[in-house]
């Protein structure tokens, strides 16, 4: 084992994107569990017959090593872990809406292990499960959560009084849920207070608390993602409208 | 010493390339300008014959001269089959390999959400158009076994099984000839995973 910071051995990750860089090689967005999102450089790995070729999967649990000191580092060697089924058809599409939210949201270098392994859960969830809607939604309030911007659904931000289920509340941003009184209109999304209680037991049940749920979470990624909308949301639209 | 503009102009426009960063721009420039006067002057006539000439084929979007390319009018294909392939070389191998008669379209590119590459970049309505001409029979996915090639294959069956066009998709799996000892885990996976009956 080696103590060189600039050198790191047999690291969990997933490949979370990757990209041609100059003639034959892949710049590879990495997501680790205890670095978070690093880039690194896969050399040759577009050469015909590249053992990297192969490995370099995404969805797909790894080992990597790398090595350098400037911010795009090396990367040395990769192993396969296994044990995770192949993303196919729809799940395969959910799956880039998660690579697209982390590649998005993730600052580089900034480790969360939490959100690693509730990734790799997801993933699992995604090849097994028909009905993805819970699944990206249980997610998205992951992420939020980790990267500190938790949702509140269980009691008004002003009144500090419990969410009831027959009220009407407006969700704010970075703010909360607040009781929607007669004729007040600040900004902010209407949402019914059993959605709120819904999303907090991660009951996706019913069809009003799917369609406000999605509203809401799209409402708030909005606001973190600015003004580039994510690409992958369109291709999830289209094949949902078939 | 200040650079002429046009040589800095020749430079930048060099870049366009893929994997020619500013260095090796720059160097491709005073080749050309130095060492190969006639390669530059022959280099910069087919240059602007091909953006004046070349364009999509109507029916497969491969690179012809003509509206309707040779192989498209050829009557010795399948007009039955036809084959999605993601790039002109994926048809020219295809070809190579002698195993196909029926007819191509080629995407250009594929599906590749996290690059910005969506449905409407890859031309997917003129596909959608060509598949349902009443001569199609069955379309045969050959896209690539990437992440992106897979998505692309998952997208564009959907559309057509909704339209009730057949789809099939190329099978994957060890390389002729190839030994499990030197097959890297991520091909020998897929192919546990798709192993089938004999
Ligand atoms: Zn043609």
């Amino acid at each position: 084992m080696t103590t060189d910071k600039h050198r790191q051995d047999a690291q969990p990750a997933f490949v979370l994107h990757t990209y041609p860089y100059l003639e034959t090689s892949l710049v590879i967005e990495t997501f680790t569990q205890n670095f978070g999102r690093v880039p690194l450089v896969a050399k040759g790995a577009r050469r015909p017959r590249s053992a990297l070729r192969g490995s370099l999967m995404a969805f797909q649990p790894l080992q990597i090593s790398w090595a350098g000191k400037s911010e795009l580092k090396t990367l040395h060697k990769v192993e396969w872990q296994g044990g995770q089924p192949f993303l196919q058809g729809m799940s395969l599409i959910c799956g880039f809406y998660l690579n697209e939210l982390l590649v998005r949201l993730l600052h580089r270098d900034d480790p969360h292990e939490q959100l690693f392994l509730y990734y790799q859960q997801t993933l699992a969830a995604l090849s097994t499960q028909k009905d993805y809607t819970p699944v990206l939604r249980h997610f998205e309030q992951r992420m939020l959560q980790e990267l500190g911007y938790a949702l509140i659904l269980s009691h008004d931000v002003e009144s500090s009084k419990p969410i009831s289920s027959d009220q009407e509340y407006c969700y704010k941003i970075e703010y909360g849920p607040v009781s929607l009184k007669k004729g007040s209109n600040g900004s902010g999304l209407k949402i019914t207070g059993k959605t709120l209680l819904d999303m907090d037991q991660d009951d996706y049940s019913d069809a009003v608390t799917r369609q406000q749920s999605k509203a809401l979470i799209r409402y708030i990624l909005n606001h973190y993602l600015g003004d580039q909308p994510l690409h992958t949301r369109q291709l999830l639209k289209d094949l949902q409208q078939l | 010493m200040k650079i002429p503009i046009s040589l800095e102009d020749l430079t930048e426009s060099l870049r366009c390339l893929p994997g020619v960063g500013p260095k090796s721009a720059q160097r491709m420039a005073y080749h050309l300008l130095q060492r190969d006067h006639i390669g530059a002057q022959r280099l910069a006539n087919a240059l602007t014959r091909a953006l004046e000439h070349i364009k999509h084929c109507e029916m497969c979007n491969n690179f012809t001269e003509e509206a309707v390319c040779e192989f498209c009018r050829s009557e010795r294909r399948d007009s039955g089959l036809l084959c999605v392939v993601e790039m002109p070389a994926d048809l020219m191998m295809m070809e190579q390999a002698q195993c196909y008669r029926g007819m191509y379209f080629v995407l250009m590119g594929r599906l590749s959400p996290l690059d910005g590459i969506g449905p409407r970049e890859i031309h997917l309505e003129r596909l959608l158009k060509r598949a349902q001409d009443g001569l199609v029979q069955e379309v045969v996915l050959a896209t690539n076994f990437t992440m992106e090639g897979e998505a692309t294959a998952h997208y564009i069956s959907e559309l057509l099984h909704t339209r009730g066009v057949r789809v099939t998709r190329i099978a994957r799996g060890l390389p002729v000839g190839g030994e499990l000892e030197h097959v890297d885990s991520g091909t020998l996976a897929q192919a546990v995973l798709e192993r089938r009956e004999i």
